[in-house]
């Protein structure tokens, strides 16, 4: 099939891309995003950058295709090279055909009404006659899976085919390399396996790419890993080198992937691809750890959770959801008959597919929405018959974009916002403002412009906002998107905390690390229903459930049961193997 | 719910050349701005209701409904209260109720109604890409015209990044609808300051989107999809014109205005 030489560069060249010392520092600020980075990467290579918020990924990737300095202010040195040409001086839009950029946001680089018009959308604009636009389109979208869609509406597909469709327009001008700047980070599981799928027949191909991300997992089949920290290059290096450094990683901001740093954590020197590799250089190491055929849920070596709540599960029923359906207007059934009950001191995960109701099931909780059919009770009583202020001081909504609520001058102002609102007087807002805001680290950012926070901050900001109304509820949609593991894991040790103080919680989230780690009880959504409510061993056991809902276990959920037990984390796997060994 | 107006329906309407949907939108502001009488209004109101009878554009309406009623009546009221002319027919304070005034203000909602229908109209039946060629094609250098049409496709994500503010601000406590008219606007400061900064956000990210595919490498970029100009585009512009030289006739002979119905 002519489909894969249709998609590579017309002159390919040795070296993809050379940086010669690259300097960046942005205007106003007191230290470089980058610093000197210098490095190679040949043609038909895919090199992996990782590293914690700030760290200067997306300022490199931006550099490569003259975004910065041609965008954003500042003072810039050093040289590029794409392709054995030097980027000099060039415009954004003069580096498009031999840079492709895909972007977080892929909802911000959809231009057009139908699919054949977004992959024609940038050879348009560099002056491509039809004809050649024609022969183009079909191959690009054939590379990403998209053939047949060419009629729909963009603003129809999935998360993951939209972002497909970005790669399909870049594709199509047929670049030197293609830059995908943490191209998954807003979609379910679904979306994330169907673009990293796409990035490895990329690869295969004999693409040039460089892909930032910050789930380790997704980078193993890199030819190259790629650490920065504060603006230079921390590692680099082929991947099993680079993963094996756990303490560097994590020093770093980065998730180590579980595998590795599970058998480092054993004494292993070993680099694990897979699950079955890691399971093999462990009955390698440990023979008496082979599998055996258990019962995962008799089998008293099954490692115990960490102690629930002290303050949880009184057994009586906070909130309830009884027989609720919905539609929106017009359209069809988004939740069929739910029911649920949330004991003070819960800790839930809901999980399912994009449009599987989650974050509408939330809104039904909080009262932005009436069920069509059913109920919610809140503490005893009809939420239809409250007001969603009312029951914000019951059950508290945290919105998956911390920017959908800021607007005040100072932390201190938009915390004070809620409590104001309910007519609370000074010297309680006061001292309300005081806890909130040390509940969430952010005690001596209480005078700062809240704009000017980090994402992470920004999102502890918007928990402090909520929380300062002393909910027994805390819903949070998608609380750890677009943060570093750094920030995931402090935003996560906040919402245990508070859930560790009596307050209820529930996470809508498609990271089934944060699921295994965090929550007690899964409940699964698909197409509005309501398909499993249990604990969290148990969800991980249901391997039909798990694939038909896309939805995995943390790898190395899948490496202890082919031990015949069920680890949730890296360390309860590490103790139950060395108690065994 | 669809955030955008267009209806894909392949309908003649839907199958002009952009060039001739774009002088239709300008046609129908020009025949509503030439006529001030609520009867002047009338034909280019007869055509837009076949037309959207014609490419089931509904909906579009319907969602729009409130919007419609909203325009029309707080026009009609406010005019009442600024155009002083004519006998008075009851006494209401502030309120100057005349034929007069009640002529000139329901006149002046109609207006405003029609053009809110002209462009329901257009967005209905015309897609982004049409809409940058056909000005395109009126010689609207194609950044500026790119940039009109872009503006269309982002206004209905920002109203619905609004509404997610309005639900978050609601969640806090916040009640929009407390106080007289004046602090009723001033209560939406907490939903206007994020859903302005959240628009600059965007616009730099589509900006820096725009420019990595290329937009600007050439002031006039090709088009992938071909408009030929068909019988039906050279009737439809026939008609657009006919219908511009019939309301500015109304204006001219002093039957569009007023007058007659003092």
């Amino acid at each position: 099939m002519k489909t894969e030489a249709q998609i590579l560069p017309v002159n390919p060249a040795a070296h993809a891309v050379r940086v010669e010392g690259v300097t960046f520092t942005y205007h106003g600020a007191e230290r470089p995003a980058l610093r000197a980075v210098s490095f190679v990467q040949s043609a038909g290579e895919m090199i992996g950058v990782m590293g914690a918020s700030g760290a200067g990924k997306s300022t490199l990737a931006k550099c490569l295709n003259r975004i910065i300095p041609e965008f954003e202010d500042g003072d810039f040195r050093g040289a590029i090279h794409i392709a054995g040409e030097p980027l000099g001086h060039l415009r954004v839009c003069d580096v498009a055909p031999k840079v492709g950029m895909v972007f977080q946001d892929f909802e911000s680089q959809l231009f057009s009404t139908n699919v054949a018009h977004e992959v024609a959308f940038a050879m348009e604009q560099v002056g491509m006659d039809r004809a050649e636009m024609d022969r183009r389109i079909i191959p690009a979208l054939e590379a990403v899976g998209l053939r047949g869609f060419e009629h729909r509406d963009p603003m129809s597909l999935s998360g993951g085919e939209k972002q497909r469709l970005a790669i399909a327009s870049v594709l199509a001008l047929r670049p030197s390399l293609i830059v995908l700047d943490e191209p998954t980070t807003d979609l379910d599981p679904e979306g994330r396996v169907e673009v990293f799928e796409l990035i490895a027949r990329l690869r295969a191909q004999g693409l040039s790419l460089i892909v930032i991300e910050h789930e380790s997992e997704e980078l193993r089949a890199a030819d190259r890993i790629m650490v920065l920290r504060e603006g230079g290059i921390a590692a680099a290096g082929p991947p099993a080198e680079v993963f094996a450094r756990t303490d560097l990683l994590m020093g770093c901001g980065v998730r180590p992937p579980g595998l590795g740093h599970a058998l480092r954590l054993l004494g292993i020197d070993a680099h694990a691809e897979s699950v079955e590799m890691a399971y093999q250089a462990i009955v390698r190491a440990y023979p008496r750890l082979a599998a055996t055929s258990v019962d995962i849920v008799a089998d008293p070596r099954a490692p115990e959770r960490p102690a629930a709540a002290e303050n949880a599960s009184s057994g009586a029923a906070f909130m309830a959801i009884e027989n609720v359906s919905f539609s929106y207007p017009g359209g069809p059934r988004v939740l069929n008959s739910i029911d649920l009950r949330v004991e003070a001191g819960d800790f839930l995960a809901i999980v399912g597919q994009n449009g599987s109701g989650k974050t509408t099931l939330a809104k039904q909780i909080v009262g932005l929405l009436q069920p069509a059919t059913g109920r919610v009770i809140i503490e005893g009583k009809d939420r239809a018959q409250m007001r969603p202020a009312e029951s914000a001081r019951e059950v508290a909504y945290v919105f998956q974009n911390p920017d959908h609520q800021i607007f005040a001058a100072t932390v201190e102002d938009e915390v004070a916002f809620g409590p104001r609102n309910f007519g609370l007087a000074d010297d309680e807002i006061a001292r309300r403002c005081d806890e909130a805001l040390e509940a969430v680290g952010l005690q001596n950012e209480r005078g700062s412009d809240p704009f000017l926070l980090s994402k992470g901050e920004r999102q502890r900001l918007a928990v402090a906002s909520v929380l300062v109304l002393r909910p027994r509820m805390l819903i949070l949609d998608e609380p750890t998107t677009g943060l570093d593991h750094r920030e995931q894991v402090r935003m996560m040790a906040l919402v245990q905390g508070l859930n560790r103080a009596g307050i209820a919680i529930a996470i809508i989230t498609h990271t089934p690390w944060l699921v295994a780690e965090y929550a007690r009880r899964v409940v699964l959504l698909r197409k509005g229903a309501k398909i499993f409510d249990g604990g969290v061993r148990e969800f991980f056991m249901q391997d039909e459930l798990l694939r038909s809902s896309s939805f995995r276990a943390p790898e190395i959920t899948e490496l202890s049961r082919r031990f015949g037990t069920l680890a949730l984390t890296t360390d309860e796997f590490v103790v139950w193997a060395k108690g065994r060994a | 719910m669809p955030i955008y107006l267009y209806i894909d329906r392949g309908t003649f309407v839907h199958r002009l050349h952009p060039t001739v949907k774009v002088f239709a939108l300008f046609v129908m502001f020009w025949s509503v701005y030439w006529v001030d009488n609520p009867l002047a209004l009338a034909p280019v109101g007869l055509v837009m209701l076949w037309i959207a009878q014609l490419t089931d554009s509904w909906p579009n309406f319907y969602r729009l409904r409130w919007l419609f009623a909203i325009l029309v009546f707080t026009t009609t009221i406010a005019w009442m209260v600024f155009y002083r002319r004519g006998a008075v027919l009851v006494n209401v304070p502030i309120f100057h109720v005349s034929r007069l005034s009640l002529v000139f203000g329901v006149g002046r909602g109609i207006k405003l109604a029609e053009l809110l229908a002209a462009s329901v109209l257009f967005l209905s039946t015309t897609k982004i890409e049409e809409f940058t060629y056909g000005l395109q094609r009126m010689r609207v250098p194609y950044r500026v015209g790119f940039a009109i049409s872009l503006s269309f496709r982002l206004v209905p994500l920002f109203i619905d990044s609004a509404v997610t503010i309005v639900d978050a601000q609601r969640l806090r406590g916040y009640d929009f609808n407390q106080g007289g008219p004046l602090e009723r606007v001033r209560r939406y400061v907490p939903v206007v300051i994020p859903v302005f900064m959240g628009a600059l956000r965007k616009a730099n990210n589509m900006a820096m989107a725009l420019e990595a595919r290329g937009f600007g490498f050439s002031h006039e970029p090709t088009t992938f999809i071909e408009y030929p100009v068909k019988g039906v585009d050279i009737g439809a512009f026939a008609f657009l014109i006919a219908l511009g030289t019939l309301n500015f006739m109304l204006y001219w002979t002093g039957l569009g205005g007023i007058g007659p119905l003092k």
